[in-house]
């Protein structure tokens, strides 16, 4: 029924569209939309997916305790012609601690190295001061040649200011001796490098005879001298009893000239002598 | 609030710069060598137009009365008036424009150290000139620093110089053996021998009777005789340079040196200055 009285309705608006536009009549017009259906059934359940691929790595965990010590290393480079050097004590420090103090007398300590090339004295003393973080004995270094590193270890809330004392004799003298004394190796990143060039000292400690029973090294002992006997001496028969700038050594050399330049009393000969720098030192932070 | 902490701020912002150069630094002076002494001091702050000393260039007048006979003033020795540091500097202790200067005075003996108060006036150099002797003409000299500003201790080394005004002949100026040539006595500004008097002795001491090293008795610088046997010439070898050391010999009596070459020799640096400027 009720379609009909729709069409009966529509029937009459094409009449009245036909008036206004050429219609042929063939097509009706759209319906209305139906009414909307019931909802349907829910369907069955998928099967699984397959396995998803596996995660990234995770980064890495942060180092454990060795992470908190920095890590130095310390060459030293023998810069002389003819003098070889002793085992070097090689200090890392906190400020406030020295060696020695130009003007000053030398401690019994550093008159052991500086006499007879023997570090432990000044290793001994160095780790007994409130300053001290860690401290190495070097191999020796010939002359003209690059020596071998040591090694020190430091907490790294030490490295904003660090010191670094490194001595070591100049064998083929009394009492000469080269290094750094407290030198400030602060705030040094990993991969950094200090490199330092030194002068020669002269403890003060015993007079500069060049004889070959007064000098540890090669030279003496080829004239028949050397060795730990004639290094440390307790005696202090310089003229000043203090540290300073070495002045060379004078060497026999020209001793029958008339110029009467020479040492007669030393062994020593012109190919001992040297200028400063005696030493070129490299200090690098690998850790 | 806003108010005060700008306030604040500009405040610290102007004592953070009041630390300038305006400062008395204290100045430290340690005699490395070992048995050189050191004449007393010359301290000048100064600008950019004063230079007491350049290497590779000839020494003035000032420079050579400071490095031979370790003259700086009138008050030292009259006969350098118009010639020395007072007369190239102007008068002591006061704002000179181009720099002001001090004679710190006294020997200062190997391995000993002197501490002064030095007000450099706001000049922005600072350099120190002292005669080592015995020797002709060896100074060591600290050239035209720039002082520092931030408070804290600042080390220098110092090497030792030849003045180039004299032959390096290494002859005791106290003997009457030998003459410049012309007659005059040895020692002092400009005339040959070096100048040790008033040096405390010191074990061993100066000798006598050497020959000369860089210039012989009796013979001028080509080795040529000189008219009398017991003259010595007066020669120059400038420009100023690092100073080749002395040479000294083993004898007090003769061979070519009054000096010794187990006592009087030197390798640089030979002095270490330390200038302390003081938190404001």
């Amino acid at each position: 029924m009720k379609t009909t009285i729709l069409k009966l309705s529509s029937l009459a608006l094409l009449v009245a569209l036909a008036a206004g536009c050429v219609d042929d009549g063939e097509q009706g017009p759209v319906g209305p939309q139906g009414v909307q259906g019931p909802a349907g059934q829910d369907g069955a359940d998928g099967q699984d997916g397959a396995d998803g691929a596996d995660g990234q790595d995770g980064d890495d965990g942060n180092n454990g305790q060795s992470g908190n010590l920095a890590v130095y290393t310390v060459s030293i480079t023998n810069l002389t012609y003819g003098q070889p050097f002793s085992p070097a004590s090689v200090v890392a420090h906190e400020p406030g601690y020295y060696a020695f103090v130009p003007g000053e007398p030398a401690s019994v300590a550093l008159e052991m190295l500086a006499e007879g090339g023997n570090a432990s004295g000044l290793i001994d003393e160095a780790t007994q001061s409130v300053e001290f973080l860690d401290a190495q004995q070097g191999a020796g270094t010939p002359p003209r040649s690059i020596g071998s590193e040591t090694t020190l270890v430091v907490p790294t809330l030490d490295t904003d200011n660090l010191r670094v004392s490194v001595l070591t004799m100049l064998v083929d003298t009394n009492d000469a001796f080269t290094g750094l004394n407290a030198m400030d190796i602060s705030n040094m990143e990993v991969g950094d490098q200090k490199a330092f060039m030194t002068v020669s000292w002269d403890s003060g400690t015993e007079a500069n005879l060049e004889t070959a029973d007064t000098m540890p090294g090669p030279a003496a002992g080829a004239a028949g001298g050397g060795g730990a006997s004639a290094g440390f001496s307790a005696v202090r028969d310089d003229v000043v009893d203090a540290v300073h700038v070495h002045r060379g050594v004078v060497t026999n050399e020209n001793v029958s000239d008339p110029s009467r330049e020479g040492l007669a009393t030393s062994v020593l000969n012109e190919s001992d002598r040297w200028d400063n720098p005696t030493a070129k030192i490299v200090v690098t932070r690998t850790r | 609030m806003k108010l005060n902490k700008l306030a604040l701020a500009a405040m610290i912002g102007l004592s953070a710069s009041g630390y300038s150069q305006a400062v008395e630094v204290e100045l430290s002076i340690t005699n490395l060598t070992h048995a050189n002494y050191m004449t007393p001091r010359l301290a000048i702050a100064h600008d950019a137009s004063v230079d007491a000393f350049e290497v590779g260039t000839e020494a003035s007048t000032a420079l050579a009365w400071l490095a031979e006979a370790g003259v700086i003033d009138d008050a030292q020795n009259a006969d350098s008036s118009g010639q020395n540091f007072e007369a190239a500097l102007g008068p002591v202790d006061t704002d000179n424009g181009s720099n002001t200067w001090h004679r710190f005075g006294g020997l200062l003996a190997p391995s000993s150290t002197l501490t002064y108060s030095f007000d450099t006036m706001d000049k922005p150099y600072f350099s120190l000139l002292t005669m080592l002797i015995p020797s002709n003409d060896a100074f060591a000299g600290l050239d035209s620093i720039m002082i520092p500003s931030e408070p804290g201790t600042y080390t220098y080394y110092l090497n030792a110089y030849d003045a180039g005004t004299e032959l390096n002949d290494e002859l005791n100026s106290t003997r009457t053996d030998i003459t410049e040539e012309g007659g005059l006595p040895l020692g002092g500004y400009g005339v040959p021998g070096v100048a040790g008097a008033g040096a405390p002795n010191i074990a061993p001491s100066m000798g006598t009777g050497g020959t000369g090293v860089a210039v012989t008795v009796g013979f001028d610088e080509n080795g040529d005789p000189l008219a009398s046997p017991t003259e010595v010439v007066d020669g120059t070898d400038g420009p100023v340079h690092i100073h080749r050391n002395t040479l000294g010999d083993t004898s007090l009596t003769d061979g070519s040196s009054d000096l010794d070459s187990t006592v009087h020799r030197w390798l640089n640096p030979v002095a270490r200055v330390t200038i302390v400027v003081p938190a404001s």
